[in-house]
């Protein structure tokens, strides 16, 4: 009698656990979570520590990030300058102790010692001015000299590591001055570890305006101000705007930091919201589990809750009783959370160095807001999920505990059944009516979400109905034999049970199924634009977006086998206070490289100052044919005429004009991209064999054929989506858990009835087969319902974001019977260890009565 | 005469040390083919215990036991399971049904776990004999006690086994119910030739067998053939004179 108390104490022990894993889990995402933003924050603190100008003058363009600080990095950036005869003016007034100018822009592709351009490919390769002045530069020189001359230049440590080059050694520059090959005379620091893929080169002013502005052009990018002593940076900001142009912006150097701060709490703001979500989402299937736990344990204590009634307990002690357990079980799990939050949060960091982002390191931030919030996240979660079995608990009747077999009358699912149909129909009405509105954006993507919303709790209602009809469909295929028909009766005799264990899968399964589905439909659109857009057999594209030199051109020209060869160029222009890009191209050549269906207009007649552009933008700012358009650029302000429109297709759209009209509005002498046919009858193997060859000596630069153009978007999809996969497989890991645990609850429920199979004859491998059946019903079950409810969800958000872009709609088979496939993997992992414990059981004790 | 099971110096002892129990202690017993043998004895004598041993339910201490020529002790659990799946029927006070099942379902279970076909005709004499024929598909929830221990009967005979062992068979049954599932077994062992045997407390179920032995304090003390149900109740009562 000891023994078979010490063993019940110690399976409540090991049930509970698995219980207080999946709070844990949820917990420790949350924590993690905070940790990981909150280390992340403290990290880049250093950037707020490094020297700034008291005052700094940049180009007001309207153009995002012009200038000194930040960087666009799309593609046909250009920099706004300033006259290069601004600094001594600015020099020139009262209170400046010292004016520099600089040249801080993108372009400056680093070559490596492996002939490869350092960084990734979206990351910018920036460039910069040293300036000699230490109280307000930026970045630090660790170890080397200043770069003097055309000669010299100085790196960023991360991009000198890369590039695997030292102080001494010469580094390949492509910039968009042309070839450089300077020698590395300084390694500079930003007072910031780590590196998110862009690269820093550091020159000398001169240096700077011939490499990275255009020919003769010896403006700047920005002035850098240091204040006289006792001036303050407010006063001087004022002397200085009254000194300058209108479109110069004057900005002190404590604004910059506020707005930097501002910039990365922003950023961080997101990070935090976004890792959140996925959070939320573990918590919330942690919710079914913790239900599930606390539903069968009052159950099964039913007659010691019965005897506690009987000797005078109230319902409200009894229902509190329940709850203090879940109470001390929600703050174990938080305690526990927070522990696990550390590890989290140092798995998140290497999650996301996985798909590419190196961040910096820095100390483990544990602020209090973090623990509060994991505890009190802990001890809501579990108190809500249990409050329902209190309640039941509460109205046990103290008869129950005279009573040899319990059985609490079995509840009607009407109720459940009537809420699921009406939001089953809220569902289908705000999915229509969201549908109905694909123009607002907004708008459709909140209905959609707010029907998604309806259908997965009416799915969840639902279930323990559609659960019984299924789990016979599903159980159909074993029913020949009697251990078929038991794991099929077992899933079905408690539905709400089985439905609650399989509704914890379904969610993590229907994100996954959905973003699948957007995954595939975002990638076919793109091949389908690819497909019916590009004539061109190859496309020439820069390194990180970055425009390249003519001599591409030339050189593609001159290879044998190629017919049309093509270039085009951009800008970028603001037209009503709408940014988009200029694109520049040869009005002959185009059309038979890049397939635009004209609605109106031709290509071919595009004039000096004449342009053409997609049918959305047309609509969206309400431009008529032969509409003259105002326009603004990085480098002032011109008028063009709109001469046609062409529906967009995917990366298509914007405006286009002809080279000239480029150019006369001041467009820097390079290219975005350059098209190529091959001859006819010309091998297109041995033409891309030349290509590569001529191309050899152009690192910046990159051929792509139509397939690993696709292969290339797809990679960037697969890591985003990828990424999104990782964090949602933590809420597919909590239902698996869930499943374990309901089965292990379900077995020690009907131990007595295992024994009895036991007795009369059936065997342990048949008994574990059983146990394993069921568990991999349910989580086909879950997984089907997921699956189901992702594929419609995921159907309508592809029509949603059909303005977007996103025109295709395909369903990922491959990856949706993978995920069919691991449902059933997993629901025979889950049922390990119930199924062995089912087999083990004593066969007396199991039917030997109380 | 032949003998469907038996055992020879069985003893079982529970536990260890201080808390060492001798539940049965050196016990040789026959259980004769086509008979109904009641096993009786006080709470504590061990009876259920020499069941369980008999059955292979039980792991045994000491001694030998045999169900018809197989000798147990040496059976592994995959083969005993076999044993009891095809050579032994169960009827237990309680829990004797899957919920899960339909009547029939339940007793075709040892058939359907073995992969078995039921032989039609016999099915259909031991469900008519039980009287459960518009039973069949019934749920055990939508059966009256009686109709569930009718069903287990039905589920032991099912499968003809060489022995059907009935624990307190009539324990949770009002007397009528308790004289239709006596009755019925009575029956199998008067017209199929059915051996069981048969644990119990209440003298007046022991009063259906063809022979009684007693149990006390892990020995069998006596035996009794042809017994009824009066003299069963003075025996016992003797006994716990005796004890006291």
């Amino acid at each position: 009698m000891f023994r078979a108390a010490l063993r019940s104490l110690l399976q409540h022990k090991l049930r509970l656990s698995l219980t207080l894993l999946a709070v844990v889990v949820g917990v420790a995402f949350v924590a993690g979570t905070y940790i990981f933003t909150d280390s992340l924050k403290r990290s880049f603190d250093a950037l707020f520590d490094a020297p700034q100008p008291d005052v700094l003058v940049t180009v007001d363009t309207g153009f995002g990030n012009a200038g000194g600080g930040g960087g666009g990095g799309a593609a046909g950036d250009q920099a706004a300058t300033l006259p290069g005869s601004l600094v001594a003016k600015v020099g020139g007034v009262d209170g400046v102790a010292a004016a520099y100018g600089i040249v801080a822009t993108d372009g400056a592709l680093v070559i490596g010692k492996d002939g490869k351009v350092v960084g990734q490919d979206g990351p910018p390769a920036r460039a910069t001015t040293w300036i000699p002045d230490d109280t307000i530069r930026s970045v630090s020189l660790a170890s080397g000299a200043a770069p003097v001359g055309p000669g010299q230049v100085a790196l960023l440590e991360a991009t000198a590591t890369a590039a695997g080059v030292g102080i001494g050694d010469t580094v390949r520059l492509d910039t968009p001055g042309g070839r450089v090959d300077p020698q590395v005379v300084g390694i500079v620091t930003r007072g910031i570890s780590g590196s998110d893929g862009s690269t820093l080169v550091v020159f000398d002013l001169p240096t700077a305006q011939r490499l990275m502005l255009g020919k003769g052009n010896t403006g700047v990018t920005a002035i850098s101000v240091k204040a006289d002593p006792g001036v303050s940076q407010d006063a001087l900001a004022a002397s200085i705007t009254t000194a300058l142009p209108k479109d110069a912006k004057v900005e002190t150097g404590s604004q910059r930091k506020a707005d930097i701060a501002d910039r990365l709490s922003t950023a961080f703001q997101f990070v935090n919201v976004f890792l959140l979500t996925f959070a939320f989402i573990a918590l919330f299937v942690a919710i079914f589990l913790i239900f599930n736990t606390f539903s069968m344990l009052v159950a099964q204590r039913t007659r010691e809750l019965a005897l506690l009634r009987a000797v005078g307990a109230s319902r409200g002690q009894v229902r509190r009783s329940v709850l203090v357990e879940a109470a001390v079980l929600g703050l174990l799990a938080a305690v526990l959370g927070v522990i696990g939050g550390i590890a989290v949060s140092q798995g998140l960091r290497l999650l996301l160095k996985a798909f590419g982002a190196d961040l910096p390191s820095g100390p483990l931030v544990i602020e209090p807001r973090t623990i509060t919030v994991s505890l009190v996240v802990g001890l809501l979660v579990t108190l809500v999920s249990a409050y329902v079995p209190a309640r039941r608990a509460g109205i046990v009747p103290p008869v129950a505990a005279m009573r040899d077999e319990i059985n609490l009358p079995p509840r009607s699912l009407l109720i459940r059944t009537v809420i699921g149909a009406v939001l089953l129909a809220l569902a289908v009405v705000s999915a229509q009516l969201g549908l109905a509105s694909t123009e607002d954006a907004t708008r459709a993507s909140q209905l959609v979400g707010l029907s998604a919303l309806c259908a997965l709790i009416a799915v969840i209602s639902l279930a323990p109905m559609v659960g019984r009809g299924v789990l016979l469909v599903m159980g159909a295929p074993f029913s020949g034999s009697a251990i078929g028909r038991l794991a099929r009766e077992n899933g079905r005799r408690n539905p709400r049970r089985t439905a609650a264990t399989a509704s914890a899968l379904a969610i993590g399964l229907a994100l996954m199924t959905a973003i699948g589905v957007i995954a595939a439909s975002t990638k076919a659109s793109v091949a389908a634009v690819i497909d019916t857009t590009i004539g061109a057999d190859y496309v020439v594209f820069g390194a990180k977006f970055q425009p390249f030199s003519p001599d591409v051109l030339a050189a593609v020209t001159d290879t044998p086998g190629t017919s049309t060869v093509t270039f085009v160029r951009q800008v970028p222009i603001k037209v009503q206070g709408d940014q988009s890009l200029l694109t520049g191209v040869e009005p002959e050549a185009f059309p038979s490289v890049v397939d635009l269906t004209m609605q109106l207009g031709s290509i071919s007649s595009l004039g000096l100052g004449d342009t053409i552009v997609d049918d959305k933008t047309a609509a969206a700012l309400g431009l008529k044919l032969g509409a003259t358009v105002p326009a603004t650029f990085v480098n002032g302000k011109s008028t063009l005429v709109l001469r046609g429109i062409y529906t967009a297709a995917g990366p298509y759209t914007g405006w286009i004009t002809g080279i000239p009209t480029l150019m006369s509005i001041g467009a820097r002498e390079l290219d975005s991209a350059v098209y190529v046919k091959v001859a006819e009858g010309a091998d297109p193997a041995a033409v891309r064999a030349s290509l590569d060859q001529e191309l050899a000596r152009f690192p910046s630069v990159t051929v792509q054929d139509q397939a690993s153009l696709k292969d290339q978007i797809n990679g960037q999809f697969d890591r985003v989506f990828g990424f999104i996969y990782a964090l949602l497989a933590l809420a597919v890991i909590v239902a698996f858990i869930g499943i374990v645990n309901t089965l292990a609850l379900s077995v020690h429920e009907r131990r007595r009835e295992v024994g009895l199979l036991r007795a009369v004859g059936t065997s342990r491998p048949q008994i574990r087969r059983m146990v394993v059946l069921e568990a991999v019903m349910i989580s086909v079950f879950g997984a089907a319902l997921g699956v189901t409810l992702g594929l419609v969800y995921g159907a309508l958000l592809q029509k949603v974001l059909e303005p977007q872009g996103i025109t295709r709609l395909a369903v990922p088979t491959g990856q949706i019977g993978w995920f069919l496939a691991l449902s059933v993997v997993g629901g025979m992992l889950a049922a390990l260890w119930p199924a062995f414990t089912a087999s083990r059981l004593d066969v007396l004790r199991a039917i030997a009565s109380e | 005469m032949t003998v469907a099971a038996r055992a020879t110096s069985l003893s079982k002892i529970y536990g260890s040390g201080d808390t060492r129990v001798t539940a049965l202690d050196s016990v040789d017993v026959e259980i004769e083919t086509g008979r109904f043998t009641a096993i009786m004895g006080p709470s504590g004598s061990g009876k259920s215990t020499l069941m369980h041993c008999l059955a292979g339910l039980d792991s045994i201490s000491g001694g030998q036991v045999w169900i018809g020529d197989v000798e147990l002790s040496g059976l592994s659990d995959k083969n005993l399971t076999r044993l009891r799946r095809d050579a032994v029927g169960f009827v237990f006070q309680a829990f004797n049904l899957v919920p899960t099942l339909s009547a029939l379902e339940n007793i075709t279970l040892p058939l359907d776990i073995a992969g078995r076909k039921p032989d039609q005709e016999w099915l259909d004499t031991v469900i008519d004999t039980v009287g459960l024929r518009d039973r069949l598909r019934h749920r055990p929830s939508e059966l009256s006690g009686g109709q569930q221990q009718r069903v287990a009967c039905a589920r032991a005979l099912a499968s003809r086994p060489t022995i059907v062992f009935a624990d307190e068979p009539t324990g949770n049954l009002d007397s009528r119910s308790g004289a239709e599932v006596l009755g019925f077994l009575r029956r199998s062992v008067d017209e199929f030739g059915q051996t069981i045997v048969m644990v119990t407390h209440d003298p007046g179920a022991a009063g259906y067998a063809d022979r009684v032995l007693f149990l006390a304090d892990g020995h069998i003390v006596d035996e009794m053939h042809q017994p009824t149900a009066a003299r069963v109740l003075e025996r016992m009562t003797a006994f716990e004179a005796g004890r006291s």
